[in-house]
C-alpha cells in the first residue's frame, strides 16, 4: 500500500524540503539551545544581581527611614516643654510629656534615659524606674556619634531604634523611640522592593524570624533553611525553590529578602515564547521556501523525469526546455543531444526495419527507395506495366490427394525458388494466391525492359520449378507449371484499409496476364501480343493464333515463349503467323 | 574687648575699694601668671583659673553686676565666671527675641522671648556651673560659672591669664573648663603666694568633645 505522503517525502522535492527543514529546525533547536542556556544562566545571574541591588537598595531605605526617624527624635527632644519637664518636673508629669510625645510622632515606645544610662521614664512600662537599659552599646554608639538609629532586639520585641540627647543646651538626658518591627512593616518594605522581607533576630544558637511578609509555614522553612546561607542562595519554600538574599543589619539582626525563582524566571519565559513563536515563524518560513526552492529545483527534473518516461514509452520526440545555466540546464541540454542521438538510432532502425517490411513486398531496391521515405511511389497511379502471373497445374488434384504436409512442402520449396527469382528480376510481388502468384514489371521501380525482364524471369521460374516438379511427378503426382505475361496500363497503387494495405495493380493487363496464365499448359509460357513485340529478338516463340479467353470479347493472339535466344537476336517467327496475328489484333 | 576692660575696672576698682576699706596694710603679692593647655601642649582658651585661699577667707566683695550679652544669636562671652551672688544681665541686642534658660542646678531660669535687657538682671547666689540655652536657638550656648573664691580669671586664646591683687599666703589654684574631664576639685595645686613676689602656676588638663548643637541654618537675618 503506497501511502501519499511518505511517496511525497522519497520524491526529490520532498527529500529537497525534508533537508531544508531539517537542517534548519536543527539549527533553530541548537540556537534555542544555547540561547536558553544564556538566558537561564543570565536569569540566574541577573535574579541575584538584582537581588543584590534590592538589598543595598533595602538597608538604605532602611537607613533612610531610620534618619526620618532620627529627625523626628531630634525634633521632639528640641521641645523646650519635654526638657523643661526632663530637668525640673516630677516623675509622673515627665511620663505624662512621654507619653504626649510619642503620640505625636506614633512611635511604639518612648523612654527617658539619665545621660548615665538608666531609665527615668518608660511609656510602656511607667514602673520601670532606675532599670538600666538593655542596650548600653546602643547609648555608647550615641554618645560617640551624637545620635543614632537602629534596629535592635529589645525585650523580646525588634524595634527601630532612635537615640538622640536631650540637650538644654547641655545633655540632661537621652530620648529614646522604638518602633516595633512587625509584619505590618515587612509588608510595607515588600511594597517598596517588591521582595518578600523577612526580619530575623538573633536568639542563641541561631536566627528567630521576628516579622516576615510570608506566611507560617514559609517561615518555619525559613528559619530551618537560614543556617545554611551566608549571604544569597535558594531555599525550598512549599516545594518552590526562592532565591533568598541575607542582609546582615546587626550583629544581632539579619533581614532576609526573598523572591519565588519562578517569578524571577518569569521574564525569561517570556523570552523563551517569543523566542518559540520566532522559531516557529522562522520554520514555516523556512517550510514554504523550502517548497519554493525545491519546486524551482525540482522542476527541471520532473521535466527529465517526464522526458525520459516518454522516451521510455517510445517517444523520442520528448525535449526538455533549458532554461538555466546550472548543471542541471547542462543535464537539460545533455538529455536534448541524447534524445537527438537516440532519434537518428531510431529513425535509422524504423527505416531499416521499414526496409525489411517492404522487401517482402518489392524488390530490395524497392524496398530502399521506400524506406527512404519517398512513400509517394504508393500513392495511386497509372503506368505501363508487365504482369506475369503462373501457378502450378494439378494443384487442386494434388492438394485433395496429397497429405497436407506434403502441399506444404511443394508450396514452400516451390515459392522459395520462384521468390528468389522474382528477387533476382526485381519484379514485384504484388500477390500470392496459393500456387498462383502475380509479379509485375515497371513499377513502382521504372526498368528500361520491363517485357524483357518478364519474359527472362519466366524461362528462369519455368526452368527452375520444371526441376523441382519432377521429383512430384516421379511419385505420381501430375503437376505442372504454367505462365501468361502481358503489358499495358494499369492503376497501380495502394489499396486495402488501415492496418491491411496491398500494392496492387488493377487493370486488363492482369486479367489478360491471368487468362494467358490460364491458358498456358504445363512448361508454357503465353505471351501477348504486345509483349511478343517487346521480346521477339530475344526469345525463340511460337505463335499460338487466336485465343478466345474468358471476360474477353474478342480473340487475342498469343505467343508461346519456347527459350532465350543463345545469339544476338533474331525474329523466329513465321510469315504467316505473323499475319495471322496481326490479322487477330484488334487492340 | 570693652567688656573685658569692664571686667577688668571693676577688678580694680573693687580691689581699690578693698585696700581702702582697710586691706591697705597688706601686702599685695606679685603678678601670678597662669597657663592652661592640653596634654599636647596646645593653649587652652575659656579656662578659668581660681584661686582659693586655704587661710583665712578672703573677705566678700560687694555685690557685683555682670553682663551676657547676646549678639548675632550667640551668647557673648562663651564662659562667663563670677563671683557668687552676682547679678547677671542678659541684654538682647539682636533685633530678634531670644529665650534663655537655665536648667542647671545652682541657677534654674527662664527669660521667655524678650527683647532689650530685661528689667531684673538674674541672681546667681550658688556656686557652679550654669549652662545657658536659648529655647529658640538651638546653638546658643554659655556657661556662668560661680564662684565662691573672688580671684579668678579667664584664659585668653594663648591659654594665659594672669591674675593680680591677691594677700599673700597659702592657696589652692584650680582651674575649670566647661568641657573638663573630670572634677575641677582635682585640677587643685598648691601655691603659696609671698607678697610682690611674682609666681605662676600651670596646668595641662583633657577635654571632653562638646555636646552642641551646629550652628549650620542659612541665616535670614545674617545681613542686616
Amino acid at each position: 500500500m503506497r501511502v501519499p505522503g511518505l511517496r511525497s517525502f522519497r520524491s526529490f522535492r520532498g527529500q529537497l524540503v525534508v533537508v531544508f527543514v531539517g537542517l534548519f529546525a536543527v539549527i533553530l533547536a541548537t540556537s534555542f539551545l544555547v540561547v536558553a542556556a544564556a538566558v537561564r544562566a543570565s536569569a540566574r545571574h541577573e535574579i541575584n544581581e538584582e537581588l543584590r541591588l534590592a538589598g543595598t537598595l533595602f538597608v538604605r531605605q532602611l537607613d533612610a527611614r531610620s534618619q526620618q526617624l532620627l529627625a523626628a527624635t531630634r525634633l521632639l527632644s528640641g521641645d523646650f516643654a519635654l526638657k523643661t519637664a526632663a530637668a525640673t518636673a516630677d516623675q509622673a508629669t515627665t511620663l505624662s510629656v512621654l507619653e504626649n510625645h510619642r503620640q505625636r510622632i506614633e512611635a511604639d515606645v518612648l523612654l527617658l534615659l539619665t545621660p548615665e544610662g538608666s531609665i527615668a521614664a518608660d511609656t510602656r512600662d511607667p514602673g520601670r524606674l532606675g532599670a538600666s537599659f538593655p542596650l548600653p552599646r546602643l547609648l555608647e554608639d550615641a554618645e560617640q556619634a551624637g545620635e543614632v538609629s537602629r534596629i535592635a532586639p529589645m525585650d523580646g520585641g525588634l524595634y527601630r531604634l532612635a537615640v538622640v540627647p536631650l540637650l538644654a543646651p547641655v545633655p540632661i538626658a537621652w530620648l529614646v523611640a522604638g518602633f516595633a518591627i512587625d509584619d505590618r512593616t515587612a509588608t510595607d518594605l515588600r511594597r517598596v522592593t517588591g521582595l518578600h522581607v523577612s526580619f530575623f533576630r538573633r536568639q542563641e544558637p541561631g536566627f528567630v524570624v521576628q516579622a516576615s511578609t510570608l506566611d507560617g509555614a514559609d517561615r518555619e522553612e525559613l528559619q530551618r533553611g537560614l543556617p545554611q546561607i551566608r549571604r544569597e542562595g535558594v531555599i525550598e519554600l512549599a516545594g518552590q525553590p526562592h532565591v533568598i538574599r541575607v542582609e546582615r543589619i546587626s550583629d544581632d539582626v539579619v533581614v532576609v529578602l526573598e523572591r519565588p525563582l519562578a517569578e524571577a524566571l518569569a521574564a525569561s519565559k517570556s523570552l523563551f515564547r517569543t523566542l518559540f513563536a520566532v522559531g516557529g515563524a522562522g520554520l514555516i518560513l523556512a517550510l514554504v521556501g523550502a517548497i519554493v526552492v525545491a519546486r524551482r529545483m525540482s522542476r527541471p527534473v520532473l521535466a527529465l523525469v517526464g522526458a525520459a518516461q516518454h522516451v521510455a514509452a517510445g517517444n523520442f520526440e520528448a525535449t526538455v526546455s533549458v532554461q538555466r545555466r546550472d548543471e542541471l540546464g547542462e543535464l537539460g541540454s545533455t538529455f536534448n543531444t541524447m534524445l537527438a542521438g537516440l532519434r537518428d538510432r531510431e529513425r535509422v532502425r524504423a527505416e531499416l526495419e521499414r526496409a525489411e517490411r517492404l522487401k517482402r513486398f518489392f524488390s530490395p531496391q524497392l524496398a530502399e527507395l521506400l524506406s527512404a521515405g519517398d512513400e509517394s511511389v504508393l500513392a495511386s497511379h497509372r503506368r505501363e506495366i508487365t504482369v506475369l502471373f503462373c501457378d502450378l497445374r494439378g494443384f487442386t488434384s494434388f492438394a485433395e490427394k496429397a497429405d497436407p504436409e506434403d502441399v506444404m512442402r511443394l508450396l514452400r520449396d516451390y515459392h522459395a525458388t520462384v521468390g528468389a527469382l522474382i528477387s533476382r528480376h526485381e519484379g514485384t510481388l504484388e500477390r500470392f494466391t496459393g500456387d498462383g502468384l502475380m509479379v509485375f514489371f515497371n513499377d513502382p521501380v521504372p526498368c528500361p525492359d520491363p517485357a524483357a525482364r518478364a519474359v527472362q524471369m519466366a524461362i528462369a521460374m519455368r526452368d527452375a520449378v520444371q526441376g523441382l516438379l519432377d521429383e512430384w511427378r516421379r511419385r505420381g503426382y501430375a503437376l505442372g507449371f504454367g505462365t501468361g505475361i502481358d503489358m499495358g496500363y494499369a492503376t497501380v497503387g495502394r489499396i486495402g484499409f488501415e492496418g491491411r494495405f496491398d500494392y496492387a495493380a488493377i487493370g486488363t493487363v492482369t486479367n489478360l496476364s491471368a487468362r494467358l496464365c490460364q491458358e498456358a499448359s504445363d512448361g508454357q509460357i503465353l505471351v501477348s501480343q504486345r509483349v511478343f513485340a517487346e521480346v521477339e529478338h530475344l526469345v525463340e516463340a511460337t505463335a499460338l493464333g487466336t485465343l478466345s479467353l474468358r471476360g474477353f470479347a474478342r480473340p487475342l493472339l498469343a505467343y508461346s515463349v519456347i527459350r532465350l535466344r543463345p545469339a544476338p537476336p533474331e525474329t523466329t517467327r513465321s510469315s504467316s503467323q505473323d499475319r495471322q496475328l496481326a490479322k487477330d489484333e484488334p487492340r | 574687648m570693652s567688656r573685658r576692660l569692664a571686667i577688668a575696672a571693676l577688678v580694680a576698682l573693687t580691689a581699690l575699694f578693698a585696700e581702702r576699706a582697710g586691706v591697705r596694710a597688706q601686702a599685695r603679692s606679685g603678678p601670678i601668671d597662669a597657663t592652661v593647655a592640653d596634654d599636647k601642649g596646645k593653649p587652652i582658651e575659656d579656662a578659668v583659673v581660681s584661686l582659693t585661699s586655704l587661710g583665712a577667707a578672703a573677705p566678700a566683695p560687694p555685690p557685683a553686676s555682670a553682663i551676657m550679652d547676646q549678639h548675632d544669636r550667640e551668647f557673648v562671652p562663651y564662659v562667663l565666671p563670677v563671683y557668687v551672688g552676682t547679678r547677671v544681665n542678659f541684654p538682647n541686642r539682636d533685633n530678634i527675641r531670644h529665650h534663655v534658660y537655665s536648667f542647671s542646678f545652682p541657677k534654674k531660669f527662664e527669660l521667655p522671648l524678650y527683647i532689650g535687657t530685661p528689667a531684673a538682671p538674674v541672681v546667681f547666689d550658688k556656686p557652679g556651673v550654669v549652662a545657658l540655652g536659648c529655647n529658640i536657638h538651638d546653638w546658643m550656648l554659655a556657661y556662668i560659672y560661680v564662684l565662691t573664691t573672688p580671684h579668678f580669671a579667664k584664659t585668653a586664646a594663648d591659654g594665659k591669664v594672669r591674675l593680680d591683687w591677691v594677700a599673700p599666703g597659702p592657696y589652692e589654684a584650680r582651674v575649670w573648663h566647661p568641657r573638663l574631664r573630670g572634677d575641677t576639685e582635682k585640677t587643685g595645686k598648691p601655691l603659696t603666694l609671698a607678697a610682690g613676689e611674682p609666681s605662676s602656676v600651670s596646668f595641662v588638663i583633657s577635654l571632653k568633645t562638646e555636646w552642641r548643637i551646629p550652628r549650620r541654618t542659612i541665616d535670614p537675618y545674617k545681613d542686616r
